[in-house]
């Protein structure tokens, strides 16, 4: 008897379908109807796209602008903090102690998620410690007043996903390998002019990993805003919450969700067809056609 | 740092500090929460004088002992399955490679990209659908429902990490066991299992690691009674947060760590280099 080749991934997509692809289509449907009265949650029997329109006016579109601008910047700044570091991890540091840092690494990656961001609820708390020792040395006259406000919600976010940035990035920089350094080098390149037009390029698959493994997730982060940035720090993340747990209204809730996503994926392409348009014409610039060289009596 | 002796730059040097940085950065808010799972305090974030009170609270209110027991129950169970789950679909899109891989690993990539707030959102009337109007009373059970929650991302996890494994190694050996008349489920159990399992038991305590963190979708699909333990910390945000909370998470540190030295272990013994165990324990 033949069996179809797939036989044995059956019950991980019928366990996938069942708990993941059937709920989420629900939330889509959902996302098309609205909230009957007072006591109900959602109802479907007219379907429009009102509630789209609901959760794009002006005070719930603040929030989606909030959170495209702390999504941009802090997966911008998680990578200007990786690239020094992983580089100096992948090419600086000797291999044995380059398992070492790996795992100093991984380590906070895989601490709890909400403790490490109460640590830093701790840390930023206007009777914490750092406050107290700000105060004492004099750089300043009041409390910190940091906590519950967007640049800690920035602040949490970096460090959140920071390791997810750091791993791929090391990842790429250790592929490319010391041998075409060497060469770079060898052919008269300085440092600087080594990083920028072989190290950094050769390294693109493990920043388009990281970029992505940092955006996407910081995008729909609700522990952090909801740790860290109080009423003022809000995200979409908690606004999808509130509509589900405290406004009970599951239509509009299931459309910012769904906007959310669509929000996610419509920022990667544009992200992408920009990084492509940037590079393109340096790529065009940079490649050399061995048959546009002069022939070597000429050069010399 | 830098190798077969050349002299050092001053670039060496910076990068030197920054990776110092770096790292003061990233544990800065760890040594903290140590540190303070020490305070004998009443509020967590003020720091009163040194003593093990928080760690006795564990063992004295029973809240936080229950919601401990139902995050390490939970944990068990959706590794368990998800080990399950993704070990056959890893084989599976290993050795049966075809056009439906495409589709399957298109599933898993929806799985992992999620956001996890809609997994939630979608879960929790999911959950109570078939729980009240189809009446299947099991999704009505609290663990059942941490269970599901937990297993869904951690399944997809296990097949990438079973099939890199199994995709790296020839098939002559199953081949050879199918050549001698074994059948497909002996080859399966006696063959392709031990050849796997490294990446099984890897992405098992991967999975049951993922499921002690899970915070977002526990808050949605939970059912008072069995709050697991990050929940149980969300809630006390609210209510404001005292010393146990930091005194748990540092035992739940140390219980993290100690899978994670299991997870390398396995992996050094199966022959990976670090840099492939690093981008196992991410994911990717």
């Amino acid at each position: 008897m033949p069996r179809p080749r797939f036989l044995l991934a059956i019950p991980a997509w019928a366990w996938l379908v069942t708990f993941f692809v059937l709920p989420v289509a629900t939330v889509v449907y959902f996302s098309f109807g609205y909230k009957p009265g007072l006591f109900g949650t959602h109802a479907t029997d007219v379907l429009s796209l009102d509630r789209y329109r609901e959760a794009l006016s002006p005070t719930f579109f603040t929030t989606f602008i909030n959170t495209l601008r702390v999504g941009i910047l802090g997966t911008l700044i998680c990578l200007l903090i990786a690239i020094p570091m992983a580089y100096w991890m992948a090419v600086k540091v000797s291999p044995n102690r380059r398992v070492f840092l790996l795992a100093l690494v991984i380590v906070p990656f895989w601490t709890n998620f909400l403790v490490r961001t109460i640590g830093w609820q701790v840390i930023l708390a206007p009777e914490g410690w750092l406050s107290g020792l700000l105060q004492s040395v004099g750089l300043r006259d009041g409390p910190l007043a940091i906590l519950y406000t967007r640049p800690a919600v920035l602040l949490g976010v970096v460090y959140n996903y920071l390791p997810l940035m750091i791993l791929p990035l090391f990842v790429a920089f250790d592929r490319v390998g010391p041998a075409l350094r060497e060469a770079s080098k060898d052919l008269g390149a300085d440092r600087w002019r080594t990083f920028t037009q072989v190290t950094l390029p050769m390294a693109r698959p493990g920043i388009i990993a990281g970029v992505l493994l940092v955006f996407i997730p910081l995008m729909g982060d609700y522990i952090t805003a909801t740790v860290l940035g109080g009423a003022r720090g809000n995200m979409v993340g908690q606004l999808v919450a509130s509509q589900f747990q405290a406004a009970q209204n599951w239509a509009l809730g299931s459309a910012m969700a769904v906007l959310l996503i669509l929000v996610i994926a419509v920022t990667v392409l544009v992200g992408a067809a920009m990084a492509y348009l940037v590079s393109w014409p340096f790529a065009r610039h940079r490649r050399l056609r061995l048959a546009d060289l002069p022939p070597a009596e000429a050069r010399t | 740092m830098s190798g077969s002796g050349e002299h050092r730059t001053l670039t060496d040097y910076l990068l030197y500090a920054w990776g110092v940085l770096v790292f003061a950065f990233l544990f800065l808010p760890i040594v903290v929460i140590i540190l303070y799972s020490f305070n004998e305090g009443r509020l967590l974030v003020a720091f009163t004088e040194f003593g093990f009170t928080p760690f006795r609270a564990i063992v004295e209110r029973p809240q936080i002992r229950s919601a401990v027991i139902v995050s390490i129950q939970t944990g068990a169970i959706a590794a368990v399955l998800a080990t399950a789950l993704g070990t056959l679909a890893g084989v599976a899109m290993a050795r049966r490679p075809g056009r439906w891989v495409f589709w399957f690993v298109l599933l898993l990539l929806l799985v992992s990209v999620t956001p996890e707030i809609v997994d939630a959102v979608a879960l929790l009337p999911w959950l109570v659908f078939l729980g009240q109007d189809v009446g299947l009373g099991i999704f009505d059970n609290g663990v059942v429902r941490l269970v599901v929650g937990h297993s869904l991302f951690s399944t997809a996890v296990v097949a990438y990490i079973v099939r890199a494994r199994l995709v790296g190694l020839d098939a002559q050996l199953e081949e050879a066991s199918a050549d001698l008349y074994a059948s497909p489920w002996t080859t399966f159990r006696r063959i392709t299992l031990p050849l796997a399992m490294p990446a099984v038991l890897a992405g098992g305590l991967l999975a049951f690691t993922l499921s002690l963190d899970n915070t977002i979708i526990s808050a949605f699909v939970q059912v008072s009674g069995t709050t697991p333990w990050p929940v149980y910390v969300l809630s006390a945000l609210r209510s404001g947060l005292r010393p146990e909370i930091a005194a748990v998470s540092t035992i739940m540190l140390l219980l993290t760590l100690l899978s994670l030295v299991l997870v390398w272990l396995v992996l050094r013994r199966a022959g990976d280099s670090d840099t492939q165990i690093a981008r196992t324990m991410t994911g990717n």
